[in-house]
């Protein structure tokens, strides 16, 4: 085991190797407040990736209903819960945020590769903490789609969570969880594989398992604690999402050459998504990059935050967490960052609402934004606090400085010429 | 009787022993398994590696005692061997899919496949209930004795009364099933609490004494045959010898449940007609209830064809 610097837990941590970082990290923000579980992103991803034999259980991306869904079948509770056996009562954060270096305090509990070295079978100690998954659990990606849980008046209690709601007349809750995989800078999966066959790209930090190498022993599968490792029966061999690298690479005919989101990000009609790539110290911490839209979001405003990152594998996906949900189990998922994530997002600042205005604007990676400002349109209260809405104007740019998106906080108004009155 | 198993199957039992979620297999085993696996990766024919692949998993599938485990108890029920061509076992995805079936070709060729999910592989103790429980069920099918058919319902019976009679002559086959493993000192998937409980639900329309009474009786019985379970589930409160309808009883024509019965001997002969129509089975003294005998005699005044009344 390696000492290896992780930010998200504001600590070091064991890792299997020794710390190697990419030049440039893809990395992807989902606002969770605005994804209406239409699965056009599954739909994107299946329909380009994995519609072939031997794939039908195979969904790189998936939209899952929480509390209650999950894919496979409650996925994160069972790793949650390993790690609470591995550590009773010692799954827990403390300290103060300090910058780049630990923005969400200090964590104090073990991770999958602290909590691993007890966890032997017949194939030697575990590398990272988890359980394969069984083929009933692989069944069914949507169950409990729109179940609801009641947030103060559960039959079990077990949700019986008291405090978080924004709304008073919100008794039950759901939301909508959209995950692939989070190309982590510690992967398990990589970690896990006694062939060597996972690695991570020194280009722009995308996890791969090599298909020549794999021969199915299905540790990733095992190891992966947000379970986005999947077996292919008719191959033998392990698969996941590859993050579209051609589209990333700038590979894909409609981009003119310059790097592209994801099929799934391109594909999502809530515009919750936004992915790019950012730049990395040699320590793995962030390189500051003021203008990059997802180190403002992440490191500035820091409305988006980390899932799970507890486990430790340092995931590069993160999410603006949904106002609706109880606290408690928000803190669980996102860490300690979820209330003042919560606060900044419910009353946006003016630079956060240009920002914001990037998701789903544009195929295209944008690495660089600037705003013009614009005339006060609007102000208001909300929650006690005042808020100010000014018709700004957002600018995006891709890799080589190209203008790829323009837009206006306030939505352009369009009044049909006279002319064409009753011309339907 | 040849055995087989599903390559799925014996693929996922094998790693279930490697991966030590099924105790017993050792560490220099497992080494010697997936190095084994990795030998069958440079076939480049398809059929080949997959031919190649389940050879190994079968090897190691019985190197761990599963085949052992899963067939060393079939000399608890002496018929199967010699009545079965082929036993063949798979991986089932959920509950539902469980189960043991019998198919029986034109020639008469017996074959059976039991399908069970994995995890069942990881403790022998509930893996062996499982497996003798649906034994039986095979053991029951091919005895003559029990007399088993396919036909597990009346022909005059609807969709509804088709799925009511099947559930409960589920549960009635269950029970003898259990009671007689228990007689015999097995473990069974349910107790006796457990069945009673679900039978007294199930036959809440009889008196506590006669439910008590018939719960016992299969039980304990140590020879139930087809014939006598189906009548009992098909027809639990005796409706059928009836020699004339009953209050609460079923229409004949709508199967809705009625007090409402008519005399038909009122009805013009174009009705009559039209109800032999369509019921060619009916006879009048079976009656009709009120709403069909108001229906048939209304079609009948407008002269319509018997096909459209309905």
């Amino acid at each position: 085991m390696s000492n290896v610097f992780n930010w998200q837990l504001g600590r070091e941590m064991d890792f299997p190797y020794d710390a190697a970082y990419p030049d440039q990290q893809f990395a992807f923000i989902f606002n969770l407040n605005r994804c209406i579980g239409c699965q056009s992103c599954t739909m994107a991803c299946k329909s380009t990736w994995t519609f072939s034999k031997g794939q039908e259980a195979m969904w790189w991306n998936n939209v899952e209903t929480k509390p209650y869904g999950g894919y496979p079948h409650h996925w994160d509770v069972k790793t949650l819960d390993l790690l609470e056996k591995a550590n009773p009562g010692g799954q827990t954060w403390s300290g103060t945020p300090k910058d780049l270096k630990a923005p969400y305090g200090e964590f104090k509990g073990k991770t999958i590769f602290e909590a691993a070295k007890t966890n032997i079978s017949p194939e030697g100690a575990q590398k990272a903490l988890g359980y394969l998954p069984t083929d009933e659990e692989w069944a069914a990606p949507n169950r409990y789609e729109d179940n609801p849980t009641g947030s103060e008046k559960s039959q079990r209690g077990q949700m019986s969570f008291t405090s978080g709601e924004v709304s008073a007349q919100h008794k039950t809750w759901f939301f909508y969880l959209a995950r692939i995989c989070n190309h982590c800078s510690y992967p398990a999966c990589l970690a896990a594989c006694p062939r060597n066959a996972g690695y991570k790209r020194p280009e722009d930090g995308i996890v791969l398992v090599d298909q020549e190498r794999c021969r199915g022993y299905r540790k990733c599968m095992e190891a992966c604690p947000y379970k986005k490792t999947f077996y292919r029966s008719t191959t033998r061999t392990s698969e996941k999402c590859i993050g579209c690298f051609p589209r990333v690479e700038g590979r894909d005919q409609a981009s003119g050459g310059l790097p592209m989101q994801t099929r799934c990000m391109s594909a999502c009609v809530g515009h919750i998504r936004l992915q790019g790539l950012v730049q990395l110290n040699k320590d793995g911490t962030w390189k500051e990059d003021r203008q990059n839209p997802l180190y403002y979001l992440i490191h500035v405003a820091k409305v988006a935050l980390p899932l799970y990152p507890q486990f430790g594998t340092e995931p590069n996906g993160y999410y603006i967490p949904p106002r609706w949900v109880p606290r408690p189990y928000l803190r669980q998922m996102f860490g300690p960052g979820v209330d003042a994530a919560i606060e900044r997002y419910s009353v946006p600042d003016r630079e956060l609402l240009a920002v914001l205005q990037l998701f789903g604007k544009d195929q295209r990676i944008c690495f660089r934004y600037e705003i013009k400002k614009g005339p006060k349109v609007f102000e208001t209260q909300i929650r006690g606090r005042k808020f100010e809405m000014f018709d700004d104007t957002i600018i995006g740019y891709s890799k080589d400085g190209t203008k790829i998106v323009e837009t206006k906080i306030e939505e352009p108004f369009h009044i049909r010429p006279d002319k064409h009155a009753n011309s339907i | 009787m040849h055995l087989r198993y599903d390559d799925d199957f014996v693929e996922a039992a094998a790693f279930m022993c490697a991966s030590g979620r099924r105790h017993g297999a050792t560490a220099l085993q497992v080494r010697r398994f997936h190095s084994d696996r990795e030998t069958c990766y440079a076939q480049s024919d398809v059929d080949e590696r997959n031919a190649a692949f389940f050879k190994v998993h079968l090897a190691w599938f019985r190197e761990w005692g599963l085949e052992h485990l899963l067939t060393g108890f079939m000399g608890e029920y002496p018929l199967l061997p010699g009545a079965l061509k082929v036993l063949a076992f798979r991986q089932a995805r959920g509950r539902n899919e469980e189960g043991a079936e019998l198919y029986v070709s034109t020639g008469k060729v017996r074959n059976a496949m039991v399908a069970l999910r994995m995890d069942r592989l990881e403790r022998d103790a509930p893996l062996l209930r499982f497996l003798r429980h649906e034994f039986m069920h095979l053991h029951d099918m091919v005895d003559p004795a029990f007399g088993y058919s396919p036909q597990v319902h009346l022909p005059t019976h609807n969709q509804t009364q088709q799925r009511i009679t099947r559930e409960r002559y589920r549960l009635l086959w269950d029970i003898t099933i259990d009671g007689r493993l228990t007689q015999a000192g097995r473990e069974t998937m349910a107790g006796h609490g457990q069945h009673q409980a679900i039978f007294e639900r199930a036959f809440s329309f009889w008196p506590e004494e006669k439910r008590r009474h018939v719960f016992e009786s299969h039980w304990s019985d140590a020879q139930p045959a087809h014939l006598e379970l189906l009548a009992l589930a098909a027809d639990p409160r005796d409706l059928s010898h009836a020699q004339e309808p009953l209050p609460g009883g079923s229409c004949p024509l709508c199967h809705f449940p009625t007090f409402e019965w008519v005399s038909v001997g009122g009805l013009a002969p174009d009705s009559l007609a039209s109800i032999r129509a369509h019921f060619p089975h009916w006879t009048p003294d079976q009656g009709a209830c009120k709403r069909c005998a108001e229906m048939y005699e209304v079609a009948g005044k407008f002269e319509l064809p018997a096909t459209m009344v309905v």
